[in-house]
């Protein structure tokens, strides 16, 4: 296929090849050559060889000096005329930069779609030749860090005063040992939960037929657990103050985990299957995930046969299982005794005006059932006052930073455990967390989004965080997902939504090499990828893959980097887990404070079998 | 991680939309070959979904990654067995006791 001058221009340092039969004598344009886009593929499969071939910038405008057939590379030897162009000023640029930020980094495969073309020969002997076009699927660009240039910036800060917005403070009571008892309350370090309560879950709901709490301390690690639905921080709002806002009291050492099936045995969470031991499926100390060490509090919740797979069953399971959180928090309201309190932190919402003003759109699941998420219920990650976002219509909702770290979302999370954001994950978010505390930008604050199942709609919510992005007037924007699947065409959407309004944006997903994006398009630039196994798929190990500060750092080195206007270079086209690790030492080196990365399965016990065939 | 033999080559495969939920759809792949069940977010829908819709992808065949059984999943699988036969008995216990 041959290609515009305008792709001409973008490719100029490609090399030129003839996309289809030209005669001697003819001037060389844009239209007689082929999409450097193909080429890799071509060259893998040993239909074409660049050697000595000629750029575009280099051919264009020069004369044909021999018929050459298509996909025929242009040499010096073929074209009479062609330009010198000089490169080594270019080069010389980047050296001169040596404290430069050189943060990018995703290993984000993009694969656009390709298909296959059949060229059939029938005469004499068939002759069949196929041609890979496009870039074939599954192909894993990973840019290599660009140089960049922050000095510019800090130049052009306008010494305005640091603005609090508003305070959120959090007050933790920790406690040691969980006990059933004829009462629900908190005595010093001990928890007890009322005997009997389960019944009164059970009722609750119409759908839930049984409830079993089992007190999980760090000796029962090694038991057998269902899937697990989700990981709930237990936390209440102190007096009259609301989520976001005044004072939040939260146990330590303790949280609670939702497991379940139907009454034929049926896994909930279907398809997020983590059942088994759950020391070989937890990745500790995960945001989303328990710390090692915590007690659970565990519900196995059954529910009527064949409503797993129902937007009401999983929605019952959780629902019966925070009639035991809510009657906790009335017991931690309660306590009058402030010697319990183990530490205070303090979250200051600050505005930094005269910053570069940027925006976090966190796109949540929204296609159904345990693809949902209830926003901004009245407790922290509780259900009472909350709305569920696939009725809201996915529509975009406007949070503060802390009213995402004070439980905001109750998540009804669903596929791939290893990806999946628990209710806890916002909790202790890496991204707002890191953003909020950054004093070189503006968090002016969080955009969640649903991620609906048709495409339309997908469109339609799209288009939405685009407006809402321009209003903000922000001057970057961080797009992240959850997981891989259809979510990913809005993901791109978004990308295209906020860029194409001039705005910066880096996007954070888990990609690696089986969550590969479907889509893709010319503003998805700055990817970051969340992938933390060592064979980059899907491991089963629950929150392995999901967002970490070391995935907060790098993407805000990046985006600090697209707003000072460098370009991230292309990725590879296969994943190369080395491009982060280059990234993460760059951007240490430049801040001098090392990037600790967090572990993955490889730290977990694990059977000998099960290692030879993941890894 | 163990490179697939035939992993490229890739053959549609074409399928017919059987049963609906709110999380997943069950689709009968055409010429009886097998049944799917996918959760949503892996399914692409530029229409509203409705049973009988033919649907396709691209594929490659199956093949196993080695001789071993694992000894985790044979572990989870028997649990989950077990669990379901014994709910299965007590369904079975409460009806009885309703009729």
């Amino acid at each position: 296929m041959s290609i515009t001058a305008e792709t001409a221009k973008e490719h100029a340092k490609d090399p030129a090849v003839l996309c289809c039969r030209a005669e001697e004598g003819i001037t060389i344009q844009a239209s007689n050559l082929e999409d450097p886009a193909i080429f890799d593929d071509l060259v893998d499969s040993g239909l074409l060889d660049l050697e000595g071939a000629l750029t575009i910038e280099q051919v264009l405008g020069a004369k044909l000096t021999k018929t050459c057939d298509s996909l025929c590379p242009l040499t010096a030897d073929v074209v009479e005329g062609a330009k010198v162009v000089e490169e080594a000023a270019e080069e010389a640029v980047e050296e001169e930069v040596p404290e430069a930020v050189a943060p990018a980094a995703p290993a984000a495969p993009v694969s656009t779609p390709g298909g296959v073309l059949k060229i059939h020969i029938g005469e004499g002997k068939d002759i069949d030749i196929e041609l890979p076009l496009g870039v074939a699927g599954g192909a894993a660009p990973a840019p290599i860090p660009a140089p960049a240039v922050q000095a510019a910036e800090a130049v052009q800060a306008v010494a305005e005063e640091e603005k609090i917005v508003r305070s959120l403070t959090r007050k933790h009571y920790k406690i040691t040992e969980v006990k059933r008892g004829p009462e629900t309350k908190i005595e010093g370090t001990t928890l007890y939960i009322r005997e009997g309560i389960e019944k009164e879950c059970v009722e609750s709901q119409e759908l839930v037929y049984d409830l079993k709490i089992d007190i999980i301390t760090p000796e029962d690690y090694h038991t057998y657990s269902e899937t697990i639905m989700d990981v709930q921080p237990i936390a209440c709002k102190e007096g009259e103050s609301e989520v976001g806002s005044g004072t939040t009291r939260v146990l330590d050492g303790v949280i609670m985990m939702v497991t379940g099936t139907d009454a034929n045995g049926v896994q909930i969470g279907e398809f997020g299957s983590s059942e088994g031991y759950l020391d070989e499926n937890i990745m500790w100390n995960r945001p989303g995930a328990p710390d090692k060490g915590e007690i659970f509090i565990k519900t196995q919740v059954t529910i009527k046969e064949g409503t797993n797979m129902e937007r009401p069953g999983p929605l019952a399971a959780h629902t019966a299982t925070d009639h035991i959180t809510q009657e906790i928090r009335e017991a931690l309201k309660a306590l009058e005794d402030d010697s319990l309190v183990v530490d205070t932190e303090t979250f200051n919402q600050v505005r930094r005006p005269g910053k570069k003003k940027v925006v976090i759109v966190k796109e949540i699941m929204g296609q159904g059932a345990m693809h949902d998420n209830l926003i901004l219920p009245v407790e922290p990650v509780g259900v009472l006052g909350a709305k569920p976002n696939v009725d809201l219509g996915n529509v975009p909702v406007c949070v503060s930073p802390l009213e995402v770290l004070d439980g905001c979302i109750h998540a009804l999370t669903c596929i791939g455990p290893a990806s999946k954001e628990m209710s806890r994950h916002y909790w202790r978010e890496p991204l707002v967390l890191e953003a909020l505390h950054d004093t070189e930008v503006d968090l002016c604050g969080i955009i969640f989004v649903g991620s609906p199942q048709i495409n339309a709609e997908k469109f339609y919510v799209s288009k939405r965080v685009g407006m809402m992005v321009e209003m903000m007037d922000a001057d970057g924007a961080f797009i992240t997902t959850e997981g891989f699947g259809n979510n990913h065409i809005d993901f791109a959407s978004h990308h295209e939504q906020i860029g194409m309004r001039g705005i910066p944006v880096v996007g954070m997903s888990f990609c690696a090499v089986q969550g590969a994006l479907v889509v893709g398009n010319k503003y998805m630039t700055n990817m970051v990828d969340n992938n933390k196994s060592e064979s980059g798929i899907e491991n089963e190990v629950l929150a392995c893959n999901t967002l970490c500060h070391e995935d907060a750092i790098r993407a805000l080195g990046m985006l600090k980097n697209a707003m000072a206007g460098e370009e991230v270079k292309t990725a590879e086209r296969k994943w190369n887990p080395n491009v982060k690790a280059t990234n993460v030492e760059l951007i240490s080196n430049v801040t001098g404070k090392p990037i600790e990365l967090v572990k993955n399965e490889q730290s977990l016990p694990m059977s000998q079998k099960r290692k030879e065939k993941y890894d | 991680m163990k490179e697939l033999k035939y992993g490229d080559k890739i053959i549609r495969m074409e399928g017919v939309i059987v049963e609906i939920h709110d999380g997943c759809v069950g689709i009968d792949l055409k010429g009886r070959l097998g049944y799917l069940k996918i959760p949503m977010r892996m399914l692409i829908t530029d229409y509203p979904l409705v049973v009988g819709q033919e649907v396709a992808w691209n594929t490659s065949f199956v093949e196993q990654l080695g001789p071993e059984a694992n000894d985790k999943y044979v572990s989870n699988l028997d649990t989950y067995n077990r669990r379901q036969e014994e709910m299965r008995k007590a369904n079975a216990k409460t009806k009885e006791v309703e009729e």
